[in-house]
């Protein structure tokens, strides 16, 4: 077949080409480029225009397979087997949608708003489709109850309010090509993405003489990629290296001083912990090399070289944060940028939470009024009725402006299965009757999904919208099929916060019976007896309403003709320069307004558990632990290149790459008999998952890594045999709210081995 | 007449694939056995030291190619305007009729079948439609990494230099593969 030049050309031979953009919850944002004849996409390119271009990975450029599969939902669905059991009849939107009102009224009616738990989840990313609209609808109906803390960042954000103050710590990664050095500490984005380019910028930067190392339990892409030198670490120890690098850095007088004294506010009381003189342990080389199995002289050096070779860069990841004591990494992360001075220049870096460009939010565009500041401690505003005026929650930094919203009203996510599982008399704020869950996998995608499954059958009803019958679809009593970012229009912004704007032009019509989030709640309004407002209004109008609050969006219609609107800038963004440039005038947003080392605030919830000043620390489910005479593997739950979390399973294009078997290190893998290859299961007491082995030199001994995302089928005696990871996590939170998918103590056995002696 | 050839910067690949899916995507491939691009991972060492590198595998379309002296139909030529490697699908007689003898020829893999009985061999052409449209063939677009390059060989071997050895890779004189490379070394700490 030719290709088409040009529009007209493309026109002439029936083809249109859609500017869109690839949508779901991954590190990305990409441009796609539909090539639709009679109706259907047929091929799709990406980013061709201007440089520069935002280039799809193999996940978007597989969505063809994703769209049309066979196993997209095609019409409402009703169960007719047990919840969970996943038999369901085909019935009209009518019907569908009147069960749904029904039950929404009689729940209502009998145990308040505050029974009805609203699950939004991260499915899709556009500003307009997902979740907002049945947000809307649940907030008219009279309020829920929903969650607070997200998987994948909670204790770097965390960390990042209680030191910094804010969440825009990043720069933009250009800047990288002006570091000396850069450490990649538990940062795989070759596989994370962590914003398009960031791996064509780390590749330039090393071409350009940056020296790279590499952090990881696993020799990681980005590690075998771009690592001059990869060091393995103990999983959960890397606040021990952190803190013994600080040691070098401090005994041997390699501070910035002068950064210290002006900008940062508990250096001494750190420093007092550092060498041992709250504790009678010094944090030597030696000490840590005991916990993390880093080697003392390699600790030594990487110190060295961090504090003497500025501008450095050291770029904190999450994974090593998602753990059962997260924000002590992310904390002692940014201790070290502070206390080398590495913050607020160019080349250097701050670690947080590392948005450099605010394209998802619009808070920060509002002027506040200050007379308008409410006093948090009092009760906490909200629009949803159920939330509205709780108190803050005691854990929490309300005292600050952005990040988690601090109402008690709100359960952590992790604890959302015990929440529907124990009410009230659990302590937790409400006795929970139904589920409204909304692009969310949650059974797939928060810890303990064995727990979860037992949760999701105990309630009087749950609604899902789903593309796909997902195993949190299967717990559904009606599923509503919903449509993908090819069959409706949309806003992506990028996804941590890079300087463009995809506008996703509708380039199909909608599969077989499926409708928008957005058409459900539409319909869904009047039979709840709601004001049609909001739902009136077209897809265009309300995008219009989104970009009109933007000023970096100066042309609506440019950008939904052109598809992707990318914003130059002068210079790379540099997190902090005004503060660090003229601190007098530029105060962090801190309460002390300095780089809060020692947190008062934290100091405040008087936790052990949570000290002012971070600090390394062991858990329940640590190497260190009594269970790990029982289970003496650590699991990580890492992301792989093949899926978005849950999302694009089952894409055979995606699923022909490469195993998705558990990585399990040859000495590991011997002691217990197994070989490559072979089927085996992973187990606590928590679950049992059933998979194959991959044996392979990339892990560390003593650490088996899960890729998440897997779908969650458990067989009749419970066995999950979609290997999902999160049948093995825990479902307690750090006290910073971190979520401890990287914590969990687990035991590998051969499939067949592990099945004789369940017998 | 110009030899069209590849140049791979093995250095910049992360072995993300999406060279490999984004051609299935263009040509409709069907998941399975049959990609005109390949990505071969090859690691070695013991923990922990370790060295990984990714080698993107398209045909190479080589100056004396293999195949179409294997071929007994003919059915695979060279064409004389670019040097590239085709084949015609009217003359393959299909993979239950033939030896598949261009399978067994080509050190590289680049012949591919489907699994019918009836599959008539495929191969990377070099997008050659989208060349003679002023393009880039579509792994060399869709390369988030911008590894890949496409043209003539000479043009190739001026700008990046003459490197025919990468890892995992196997240069054989007498088929002259039409590729040139930024080999990854070990890295040195």
């Amino acid at each position: 077949m030719a290709v088409q030049n040009n529009e007209t050309e493309a026109a002439a031979s029936g083809l249109t080409i859609v500017n869109t953009g690839c949508c779901h919850d991954c590190g990305g944002r990409c441009v796609l480029k539909a090539h639709v004849r009679d109706g259907r996409v047929e091929r799709l390119e990406s980013d061709t225009g201007a440089a520069p271009q935002i280039r799809a990975c193999a996940r978007g450029r597989a969505y063809r397979q994703r769209l049309y599969s066979p196993e997209r939902l095609r019409q409402p669905l009703r169960r007719v087997g047990a919840r969970g059991e996943g038999r369901f009849e085909p019935i009209s939107w009518d019907a569908a949608l009147d069960e749904v009102a029904a039950n929404m009224q009689r729940i209502k009616a009998a145990h308040g708003n505050r029974a009805i738990l609203f699950l939004p989840g991260a499915g899709n990313q556009g500003m307009l489709h997902g979740p907002t609209a049945p947000g809307i609808l649940l907030t008219l109906f009279g309020g829920y109850t929903r969650y607070w803390g997200i998987p994948s960042y909670e204790g770097a954000m965390f960390a990042s309010m209680a030191t910094y103050g804010t969440i825009r710590t990043g720069h933009s990664r250009d800047d990288l090509l002006n570091s000396r050095l850069i450490i990649m500490w538990g940062w795989n984005p070759a596989n994370t993405i962590w914003d398009p380019e960031t791996s064509l910028w780390l590749a330039r930067a090393k071409e350009q003489g940056s020296r790279i190392v590499v952090i990881d339990p696993r020799f990681t892409d980005s590690a075998a990629t771009f690592a001059h030198q990869w060091i393995p670490i103990r999983p959960g120890t890397d606040a021990a290296m952190l803190l013994a690098m600080a040691h070098v850095i401090i005994s041997e007088k390699r501070c910035d001083q002068a950064f210290i004294e002006t900008h940062t506010l508990g250096f001494d009381a750190f420093r007092d912990h550092v060498l041992g003189k709250d504790d009678g342990q010094p944090k030597t080389p030696q000490w840590a090399a005991a916990i993390t199995t880093v080697p003392a002289q390699t600790i030594a050096d990487l110190a060295r070289a961090y504090a003497t070779q500025k501008p450095a860069a050291l770029v904190a990841g999450w994974g090593p944060a998602r753990t059962a004591v997260g924000e002590q990494y992310s904390r002692c992360a940014a201790v070290l940028c502070a206390i080398t001075g590495n913050i607020g220049i160019p080349g250097g870096y701050a670690g947080g939470f590392m948005r450099a460009y605010s394209s998802r939010e619009t808070g920060h565009l509002m002027k506040k009024d200050p007379a308008q500041r409410v006093d948090k401690a009092k009760g906490i505003p909200s629009l949803n009725p159920v939330e509205d005026g709780a108190l803050p929650r005691p854990d929490s930094l309300y005292k600050l402006s952005g990040g988690t919203n601090a109402t008690s009203a709100r359960i952590h996510q992790s604890k959302i299965w015990d929440a529907i599982l124990r009410g009230r008399a659990g302590g937790y704020p409400a006795d929970l009757k139904m589920a409204y869950i909304v692009a969310s996998n949650c059974l797939n995608q928060y810890p303990n999904s064995p727990k979860g499954a037992r949760a999701l059958k105990s309630l009087a009803f749950v609604v899902v919208h789903e593309q796909f019958l997902t195993a949190t679809a299967r717990h559904a009593d009606i599923v509503l099929p919903v449509n993908t970012f090819m069959e409706r229009t949309d806003i992506a912004p990028p996804w941590l916060g890079s300087p463009y704007y995809i506008y996703l032009n509708k380039a199909v019509d909608s599969l077989a019976d499926t409708k928008s989030d957005l058409e459900i709640c539409r319909e869904l309004a009047p039979r709840l007896g709601l004001a049609p407002d909001y739902f009136q209004q077209s897809d265009d109008q309300i995008l219009r309403t989104f970009t009109r609050r933007r000023p970096d969006i100066p042309d609506h219609d440019a950008l939904r003709r052109d598809g992707v609107l990318k914003i130059p800038l002068p210079e790379p963004i540099v997190a902090f320069k005004e503060q660090i440039a003229e601190p007098a005038k530029h105060p962090f947003a801190t309460l002390s307004g300095k780089i809060e080392i020692a947190c008062s605030h934290i100091a405040e919830m008087n936790n052990p558990r949570i000290p002012s000043v971070p600090k390394y620390l062991s858990h329940p489910e640590h190497y260190d632990a009594p269970l790990a005479q029982r289970y003496p593997l650590q699991l990580l739950t890492a992301h792989s290149k093949i899926r978005t979390h849950s999302t694009l399973e089952r894409v055979p294009w995606l699923q022909e790459l490469e195993s998705q078997g558990a990585w399990i290190h040859p000495a590991d893998a011997a002691a217990r008999g197994i070989r490559d290859g072979e089927a085996i299961e992973i187990f606590n007491d928590r679950g049992r998952i059933r998979t194959t082995a991959q044996v392979t030199e990339r892990i560390m001994p003593g650490v088996v890594n899960v890729f998440q995302g897997a779908w969650y089928t458990p067989d009749e005696s419970g066995v999950d045999l979609g290997g999902c990871a999160n049948t093995l996590t825990l479902d307690e939170p750090s006290p910073g709210g971190a979520f401890p998918m990287n914590s969990a103590l687990v035991e590998v056995a051969p499939a067949a081995q592990a099945a004789a002696e369940k017998k | 007449m110009p030899q069209y050839g590849i140049y791979f910067d093995q250095t910049r690949c992360t072995g993300c694939y999406t060279c490999v899916v984004a051609c299935k995507d263009w040509y409709d491939l069907p998941a399975g056995p049959a990609s005109f691009m390949r990505v071969k991972c090859i690691e070695r060492g013991t923990f922990p030291d370790l060295f990984a590198a990714y080698l993107a595998t398209p045909c190479y379309h080589c100056a004396a190619p293999p195949c179409v002296a294997a071929c007994p139909h003919q059915a695979i030529f060279k064409r004389e305007t670019d040097g590239i490697v085709v084949v015609d699908a009217e003359k393959c007689v299909g993979a239950a009729q033939c030896p598949k003898r261009c399978l067994k020829a080509c050190p590289w893999g680049a012949p591919q079948f489907q699994a019918t009985l009836d599959a008539r061999m495929q191969k990377c052409q070099l997008c050659l439609e989208r060349l003679e449209a002023g393009r880039q063939p579509i792994c060399v677009e869709a390369c988030p990494m911008f590894a890949l390059e496409v043209g003539p060989l000479e043009e190739l071997r001026k700008k990046h230099g003459d490197q025919p050895q990468a890892e995992g890779f196997k240069y054989l004189k007498r088929f002259e593969p039409s590729v040139t490379f930024k080999p990854k070394e070990p890295a040195q700490p």
